[in-house]
């Protein structure tokens, strides 16, 4: 798989899951069961993604920022040949290559970066 | 949604073997059966929840959780380690026990927060982990599960 869409997907992971515990129910969860603070994880899930970002070849870095002022999430799945950003079909010679995460690809129609679920 | 319909007899397993807590968690999630590159990010995802407090909540039980692009839906896998290893877990008591849950970012049904909920009331039962000690068979587990969630 292409190390820099793993990166991504890593730097999305972190942001989605300061925002889960931000938005209340998680957090509550975490703190409940697991003596979790949610602003100190907050924070230390932001931190972290911050400093994973600036491994991003700087072309990749700012289409990735880019796509993250106007979308949540800036890496979708494509499943069953639809890109579950914008739910449009993708091509069948993206969808169905041997190692299709090999390299970086993006939703023609919506332009988020893909990662194809096999 | 039933907590046993979220588990396989493939997903559990008695015998955990690894000694220490990054290749048991490796161990628990080869229990979900993805390819190795996936497995590979997912113990990342993992380990940094990990990072940010122990997922063990105490008497022998632990849940490690995440949301992972890697998993096409919700995924759970428990593991028993005879013995038990260090897993920093909040009393500082060895863990045995140990649920993993594994959610995609986006669900249609939104299950992840109410099972992790479900998992860790169904931990906190007084009589579980010394129920899940007693297990000799995987299908015991997903009975416990049931009768436990009834």
């Amino acid at each position: 798989m292409n190390e820099e869409l793993v990166l991504m997907l890593e730097i999305q992971d972190l942001t989605s899951k300061a925002r889960e515990i931000e938005s209340g129910e998680l957090g509550d969860l975490e703190k409940a069961h697991f003596g979790i603070e949610p602003a100190t994880a907050v924070k230390a899930l932001r931190g972290k993604a911050e400093k994973l970002m600036a491994d991003l070849r700087p072309n990749v870095r700012g289409r990735f920022s880019q796509l993250l002022k106007r979308v949540d999430r800036a890496v979708v799945p494509v499943i069953d040949g639809t890109c579950f950003g914008c739910y449009v079909s993708i091509p069948t010679a993206t969808a169905g290559e041997q190692n299709p995460n090999a390299d970086l690809q993006t939703c023609e129609t919506c332009g988020r970066f893909l990662y194809i679920l096999v | 949604m039933q907590l046993t319909e979220l588990f396989t007899v493939d997903s559990v397993k008695l015998q955990l073997e690894s000694e220490t807590k990054d290749d048991l968690l490796k161990e628990l999630i080869s229990l979900l059966g993805l390819d190795n590159k996936s497995e590979a990010i997912l113990f990342k995802t993992v380990k940094r929840r990990e990072n940010l407090g122990s997922t063990g909540i105490g008497k022998g039980i632990a849940i490690p959780h995440c949301r992972s692009l890697v998993a096409n839906r919700l995924r759970l896998a428990y593991g028993r380690k005879p013995g038990g290893i260090d897993f920093n877990a909040i009393d500082g008591a060895p863990v045995y026990n140990f649920f993993l849950i594994v959610a995609p970012p986006l669900e249609v049904s939104n299950q992840y927060l109410p099972v992790l909920g479900k998992i860790a009331q169904f931990a906190k039962d007084p009589d579980v982990p010394d129920l899940l000690l007693a297990l000799e068979d995987p299908n015991e587990f997903l009975n416990l599960l049931e009768e436990k969630s009834r």
